[in-house]
């Protein structure tokens, strides 16, 4: 019983509620996911101390795998003085800004294709297409064909990850334009609604949870182009500070880099949750 | 006066064998409140929509004061089963809604959504989310978003269909009060036999196969509830059970033929 109440307030979990009624039954039995949540925390302690182990050991020449303290040393230093002319802080700023006048300019161009394609037929003959042929091609092999077009400067950084963020959200923002409920927008146009109030008013706050859904994936997909975006020509950004330190064989730089992105996207990931709840209180909950 | 008309309306929809409604001829006046009823399938929803403007009809016409209707409009506001409010909004703002594509002032809107949720006994729950909300009365909040628009006539595909049956009997003398006080015609698909009883002045009786108006019988006892009897007094007068029982027979007498 005393179980069955510390694991219920460790994880909030649904399932383990149920065990008050069955002590005897479940008690002694962790929910799935307490035992994932133990796997998952065994494992990073696992790999940590790995880590630590051979790097203390010299198993692994420090060229290869630096010790942690070594990269905690090199967030520090990077951060007051910087690596490649920058500091931790200005390359960090330099991608974000890129990601998100990316972004931007992928919502710009692809909400309103998302909403093509759900509303009308013509739209959707024109605009599928488009979309399916992007979405497969990985930003690698169209960053040579946007540099040429549009040269090293930053607009060819920008567009390369907003052309990877396109695809998610324009098909994401379809969706939830066909999911519209036949009843609500009959309701709407009963009222005296125009088409044009309909997508205004109905269609649209309606697809908005999707649309939000689409963000949050083409954020993913736009913050994990970034080290492609900027490998020709950049002077500032985390992707190119973690290539000029390869280059360089400063492993620890190239370490902390990729613990930055990841941290960074995992924060991004939660802003962007904390922002559908505000913004669409109601998804889910009707 | 306004008048709505359905005369010889037919509806086929695309790829059914057999017509959905055929010839049917329904008057609705203001101060009417015609009830559909009839089995399932009998086209009732299709009759509803075809005069609501949302189905156009494949044979005979739709008007309104002899204007032919070839499209919704905010004289004949809709309330649907599945209450279909907007989640997005708050409940004032649902109730609003025509006003809002009038392109009406919030200030003034927020007034006549506060008139109309204690019309409906909301009164102070304008601020509050849709999800926050009974069933019975999210389908207050649909009725009060429809009375926004100013209709004419009401049209109502039951309404009252997925609520418990004392919430359900509040709701149909509330029904009642607004119907004669906005002196609007009202059109309403039901199931409930009692319910079609208490509230029209004249039942129309649907059958199916294909579906078609069998039977059109005039009823008086909304309009004593509205003088002031009590549901209570009226359920109990023997006439209301032979009325119940004709009404029965007629939906029977379709169903056979």
């Amino acid at each position: 019983m005393t179980l069955s109440a510390e694991t219920s307030r460790d994880i909030g979990d649904a399932a383990i509620v149920s065990t008050a009624t069955q002590p005897e039954v479940k008690a002694v039995k962790p929910s799935p996911a307490r035992t994932a949540r133990i796997a998952s925390a065994i494992t990073v302690l696992g790999l940590l101390l790995i880590w630590i182990v051979s790097a203390h050991f010299k198993l692994v020449s420090p060229v290869f795998l630096p010790s942690p303290s070594a990269v905690l040393w090199k967030f520090y230093s990077v951060s007051i003085n910087g690596f490649v002319d920058a500091t931790l802080w200005q390359h960090l700023l330099a991608s974000l800004l890129r990601v998100f006048a990316a972004l931007l300019l992928a919502l710009v161009v692809a909400v309103p294709a998302g909403i093509a394609i759900g509303v009308s037929a013509i739209g959707r003959g024109i605009f599928d297409p488009i979309i399916e042929f992007i979405r497969p091609i990985p930003p690698l092999a169209y960053l040579p064909l946007v540099i040429i077009w549009f040269g090293i400067g930053e607009p060819s950084k920008i567009l390369v990850i907003a052309i990877a963020m396109l695809a998610p959200i324009a098909i994401s923002t379809a969706a939830g334009v066909k999911g519209a409920s036949l009843d609500r927008i009959n309701a709407a146009r009963a009222l005296g609604a125009t088409r044009a109030q309909v997508v205004r008013h109905v269609i649209l706050p309606n697809a908005l949870p999707s649309i939000l859904t689409g963000l949050r994936i083409a954020l993913g997909a736009g913050w994990s182009t970034l080290v492609a975006a900027e490998l020709v020509a950049a002077t500032r950004g985390l992707g190119f500070m973690i290539q000029s330190a390869a280059q360089f064989l400063v492993t620890d730089v190239v370490i902390m880099g990729i613990f930055v992105i990841a941290i960074v996207a995992f924060i991004l990931e939660i802003g962007i949750r904390r922002l559908e709840h505000l913004l669409v209180p109601w998804a889910g909950r009707e | 006066m306004a008048h709505l008309v359905l005369d010889h309306v037919s509806v086929h929809y695309d790829g059914q064998a057999q017509p959905a409604v055929t010839q049917a001829g329904i008057s609705v006046k203001s101060g009417d409140f015609v009830v559909l009823v009839g089995r399932s399938g009998c086209g009732k929803t299709t009759l509803l929509n075809t005069a609501a403007g949302l189905i156009s009809p494949t044979g005979g016409t739709v008007t309104v004061d002899g204007k032919k209707v070839t499209a919704p409009g905010a004289d004949r506001a809709v309330v649907f089963q599945n209450d279909a409010l907007f989640p997005w909004l708050s409940v004032r703002d649902n109730v609003s809604f025509a006003l809002k594509l009038r392109g009406i002032p919030a200030q003034e809107r927020d007034a006549v959504a506060a008139r109309l949720l204690e019309l409906v006994k909301l009164d102070g729950i304008g601020g509050k989310a849709i999800w926050e909300l009974s069933g019975g009365m999210r389908q207050r909040v649909g009725l009060a978003r429809a009375l926004a628009a100013e209709p004419d006539f009401l049209l109502m595909d039951e309404p009252l269909g997925a609520l418990d049956a004392l919430t359900r009997e509040r709701m149909q003398t509330l029904l009642l009060d607004i119907w004669t006080a906005n002196n609007i015609g009202v059109l309403m698909v039901t199931h409930g036999i009692d319910e079609a009883l208490l509230l029209a002045t004249r039942i129309v009786v649907l059958a199916p196969g294909p579906g078609r108006v069998v039977r059109q019988i005039d009823a008086g006892f909304g309009r004593r509830y509205v003088s002031g009897e009590s549901v209570r007094s009226i359920k109990a007068d023997p006439a209301f059970n032979r009325a119940r029982a004709e009404l029965e027979d007629s939906i029977f007498e379709g169903e056979a033929a």
